[in-house]
């Protein structure tokens, strides 16, 4: 298997950093596609998949990935005018993964998109959007809890071409001793998005020794007409939250648990299936929780 | 008394929609007029048309100041004739301080340079009607007022640059009573300083209680709905729209 | 006197911050080791110092073209002359300077501003300084300002330039960093002792004047426990058909306690690749704080570092870059937190206008050792108009868990409610976007001495006239 290389930075910065790009063995894909028209799909090996919502349609897909063996997971998504997709992935492998996510919006269509990681050994995953249409919207939620050895690598990237778009990405984690994240998130808005907007969040909880935390918010931009922005926080539990938990009587060590499954609560709280959270509580290992 | 202001048969739209449909409005020099109707009447929307603002686009009528057809003037050329707006919500300017923009302003309308001693006189003494902590100055413009700071702000601008017509879009809204009689104050040294000439657009009584109102006007749903003397305001504050339309 | 040794100490790799680099792309140039001598017999170097030229050259010819966002194709290094030298030796009366050169200075305001409020001027004319002065207070409390040349010579100081000279920015750190090894000419060498704090300001004044030259100054300064300096950096250059090149190279030593003040407003001329190097290494509880304005060149690489190396040490950045017609300008800054408790703080705007590129590029490391380390990050871009280029690409690289960062951009344009307000007091479309810009820019202009200040806006206003879109 050659060595390629995913998840490029559009904009290539500082080498030393090495965000610019994740080099990878990539073996080939399987040539059959598998539709996918609705409901929760299991993923357990190489994959390509397809969703295609036509005029007006609406479409809700979910894609829980758990694979024990290296994996390369491909996924296209056409949303014609008016149509309305929402997918959500659930990764909770413990081997070597890609995932390669490519969406193409058209005037008035949505996307709304929330991603979950659950530990993972060596993730490398890629979301490209493309806002063609004029009005077109998409909405990134997503959230990861990585523990020892666990390796994240993002790159979300917006391209903005439609008059009027809009793209929303918030992004939330936990890190627990000895992971390592990157997450890097390009809003590009090309000239003629006159009235596009775009905004960026990411906000990351510290847990632990022996971190590595990359964070590269890009906003790229050939257009007077836009609003963009981006926003970043890293660090440790404030001060303040643990004063007020303490003082209602809540453990130390409960706080943090507390605090960073709120992070996640935020994208599993969006999943309209009981037994997908179900599943969910059991690969976070919050087995009876109550929620 | 001759003609300040004349609008004939003017209609507006913003974003395709038409906001003000021949709208007439006459305002002789030196009267205070009154300009009232329910929310979305259409008188910011005139106060702003006045004014120049491009947000604005004329489709029909015109506008006349001095007996000059100003309805194709940018907002710099209409200031520089002698007309001024209070506006609602005034914007932040970061980074520019509220004396360095006020010399450059009234530069701009004297067309002659001035001393920075004269200016900085002249603003004092308008800030002492006002009330204001001289430390204003050098605030950034509108950067982190509050509501009532905007307002006094406003009117310490009205002030200094002593315009022919002042419409004072709200000025009085969102104030407590002393901010109001600060304003009120304001107004009242305008009237006494430039014999000015006012069209007030208001919900309250309190900031016309120490003025002479010579006409009121009332629009509803873009249009003029009924035209009176100064008593029509206060019959209107007390008993509301209903009784008078 | 004492040694900043720990320099040879710290990880290399702290701050070999090498662009990505393409083997492809090797060039050879017409530099012989013979022009270096030649240079070097010129400047009459001590030994050391003309085999530090030899080896840089060797290093240049090593090292792959830069490969970077801006294209620096234009720009042909073969053909740019790299030694210029005016007919003139170093003055210390400005009278006996040429009249020619004297001319230059007097439009620039040179010495009409060192009378009024700076403490000294160092103005290199092309490559050689030709007038260098220090008020005689400032030289009484011990400070020395001087080009590196002669205190390369100086008993006192030979030793403490050989130990400083090209160890923060090694001649390995990327092509023109080699370059300028090899090459280097003239600049300004400061040194303040032990609790010495300079009120009145140093400054510099670089001017590229002949056609096609390059320039290669190299600013060292040193800064002893808990002193405090000022220094001012002003570049400028007249327009010539042929792109020129300014690849000079600036070290900063901030010993523990000392606070350094390092000022730039750069407005070369827009043919001229701007690929300068700026670093600073700070001490416990020492701090750098850069304020920059870019206007001039065509193309500009420019990101001044911090290594906060000792604990609490702390650096501040506030820049602004305007990019016009037919420029693109990549600026930015870097930080390397590498002791615990130690704080950045970075504030920059950009505007774009005419077609010009603006690009904010930055990164914040915190190393492990860094515990309880702070930064925060906030970049504002400004769009003018719609065939304009605005791109902001942080990176931000943690490595402890005990630590605070945070990191806020945006990007946008004039507001038409913004203009509405101005025009209807008055003022013109184009003096209202002019007001507003400079509003925009009042971050660094308000962090300048009042003449760098008027400087800065007026160049601002000269950059908006006739802008109204």
């Amino acid at each position: 298997m050659d060595k390629i290389r995913l998840n490029v930075l559009p904009s290539p910065t500082f080498g030393q950093l090495g965000v610019n790009f994740a080099e990878r063995a990539v073996g080939e894909l399987p040539s059959d596609k598998i539709w996918l028209e609705g409901g929760c799909t299991d993923i357990t090996g190489d994959a390509v998949c397809s969703i295609a919502a036509q005029n007006g349609q609406t479409v809700n897909i979910i894609q829980f990935i758990n694979t024990d063996k290296a994996a390369h997971i491909k996924t296209e998504i056409n949303a014609e005018k008016y149509a309305s997709v929402s997918l959500v992935q659930v990764f909770a492998c413990q081997a070597p993964l890609i995932s390669q996510l490519e969406t193409k919006l058209d005037e008035n269509a949505s996307f709304d998109l929330s991603q979950l990681y659950i530990g993972g050994l060596d993730t490398v995953s890629e979301i490209r959007t493309t806002l063609g249409g004029r009005l077109s919207r998409f909405n990134a939620d997503i959230a990861y809890t990585l523990g020892t050895g666990s390796k994240l690598d993002i790159n979300l990237i917006a391209d903005h071409y439609g008059k009027k778009s809009v793209s929303e990405i918030n992004v939330g984690g936990v890190l627990n001793e000895g992971s390592d994240k990157v997450f890097k998130g390009t809003i590009d808005f090309k000239s003629g998005a006159s009235g596009a907007k775009g905004h960026e969040k990411e906000d990351v909880l510290l847990a632990g020794d022996n971190i590595r935390n990359r964070i590269v918010p890009v906003i790229l931009c050939a257009e007077e007409d836009v609003e963009g922005s981006h926003g970043a926080t890293s660090g440790r539990i404030d001060d303040d939250q643990i004063f007020y938990m303490r003082s209602r009587g809540i453990p130390d060590e409960q706080i943090l648990n507390i605090l960073a499954r709120a992070k996640l609560a935020r994208v599993i709280g969006k999943i309209d299936d009981e037994q997908v959270k179900q599943r969910i509580f059991k690969a976070l290992g919050w087995g009876d929780l109550d929620d | 008394m001759s003609e300040l202001l004349k609008i004939t048969n003017l209609s507006v739209k913003a974003e395709d929609k038409e906001l003000l449909h021949n709208v007439d409005l006459i305002i002789d020099e030196g009267e205070t007029h009154v300009l009232m109707g329910q929310n979305g009447a259409g008188k910011s929307t005139l106060g702003c048309t006045i004014m120049g603002s491009p947000e604005y686009t004329v489709t029909g009528g015109n506008i006349y100041f001095d007996g000059e057809d100003i309805t194709e003037e940018t907002a710099d050329k209409r200031a520089k004739r002698g007309i001024f707006l209070s506006f609602q919500n005034p914007v932040e300017i970061p980074g520019v301080t509220l004396s360095e923009f006020l010399r450059n302003s009234l530069e701009q309308l004297t067309g002659s340079k001035m001393k920075i001693w004269d200016f900085k006189k002249k603003l004092h003494a308008a800030m002492d009607v006002l009330g204001m902590d001289r430390a204003y100055a050098d605030r950034e413009l509108n950067v982190g007022f509050s509501g009532g700071e905007k307002k006094k702000a406003e009117i310490l601008q009205l002030l200094m640059l002593k315009p022919k017509l002042a419409i004072l879009d709200e000025t009085d809204s969102g104030l407590d009573v002393d901010a109001v009689k600060t304003v009120s104050k304001g107004i009242e040294e305008y009237r006494k300083a430039s014999n000015g000439t006012l069209l007030i657009i208001t919900h309250n009584a309190k900031i016309l209680e120490s003025l002479t109102v010579d006409k009121t006007h009332i629009l509803a749903d873009g249009k003029n709905a009924k035209d009176g003397g100064g008593e029509l305001a206060f019959r209107v504050l007390e008993n509301g729209f209903g009784e008078v339309l | 006197m004492s040694e900043k040794t720990q320099i040879n100490d710290i990880d290399r790799s702290l701050y070999d911050f090498r662009f990505d680099e393409d083997e492809s792309d090797r060039f050879t140039s017409g530099i012989t080791p013979e022009i270096i001598s030649e240079i070097s017999k010129e400047k009459n170097d001590p030994e050391w110092m003309s085999e530090f030229r030899q080896k840089c050259l060797r290093i240049y010819e090593k090292t792959p073209m830069v490969k970077w966002g801006a294209s620096i194709e234009g720009l042909d290094v073969d053909n740019i002359v790299t030694y210029i030298r005016p007919k003139s030796r170093m003055n210390k009366d400005w009278d006996s300077v040429p009249d020619n050169i004297k001319e230059t200075f007097e439009r620039l305001g040179i010495p009409q501003a060192e009378r009024e409020s700076l403490a000294g001027v160092g103005a290199q004319y092309d490559s050689e300084l030709v007038y260098h002065n220090v008020r005689s207070e400032v030289a009484k409390s011990g400070v020395v300002y001087t080009d590196i040349e002669s205190a390369m010579h100086d008993p006192k100081y030979a030793e403490m330039i050989r130990t400083h000279f090209m160890k923060l920015v090694p001649p390995t750190d990327h092509k023109f960093a080699a370059l300028h090894g090899a090459v280097w000419s003239g600049g300004s060498f400061v040194y303040v002792p032990k609790g010495v704090h300079l009120d009145i300001p140093l400054q510099s004044y670089f001017r590229l004047n002949a056609k096609g030259a390059g320039q290669f100054e190299h600013t060292l300064i040193i800064l002893e426990e808990d002193s405090y300096l000022h220094f001012i950096e002003g570049c400028s250059a007249p327009k010539y058909y042929e792109a020129g090149l300014h690849a000079g190279c600036v070290e900063l030593y901030v010993a523990k306690g000392a606070k350094l003040r390092y000022s730039t407003i750069e407005n070369w001329s827009k043919n001229m690749y701007n690929l300068n190097t700026k670093r600073a290494i700070v001490e416990e509880g020492g701090k750098i704080e850069w304020v920059s304005g870019s206007f001039g060149s065509h193309v500009s690489y420019l990101y001044p570092m911090s290594i906060l190396n000792g604990r609490g040490a702390s650096a501040e950045f506030t820049g602004i870059t305007f990019a016009g017609k037919g420029q693109n300008l990549d600026t930015g800054t870097k930080v390397v937190h590498n002791a615990p408790d130690t704080s950045s703080y970075i504030n920059t705007k950009s505007i774009s206008k005419s077609g010009g590129i603006s690009t904010f590029r930055s990164s914040v490391v915190v190393n492990k050792n860094a515990e309880g380390s702070k930064s925060s990050v906030s970049c504002e871009s400004l769009m003018l108009d719609d065939i304009s280029r605005s791109d902001t690409i942080p990176a931000i690289d943690i490595k402890t868990d005990k630590c605070d960062v945070g990191h806020e951009a945006k990007i946008g344009r004039i507001s038409d409610e913004a203009l509405f307000y101005l025009t209807s007091r008055g003022l013109s479309e184009e003096d209202a976007r002019a007001m507003i810009v400079r509003g925009f820019a009042d971050n660094v202009s308000k962090e300048l001495p009042l003449e760098y200040a008027v400087e800065m806006n007026n160049l601002i206003g000269l950059e908006m006239k006739g802008n109204v879109g």
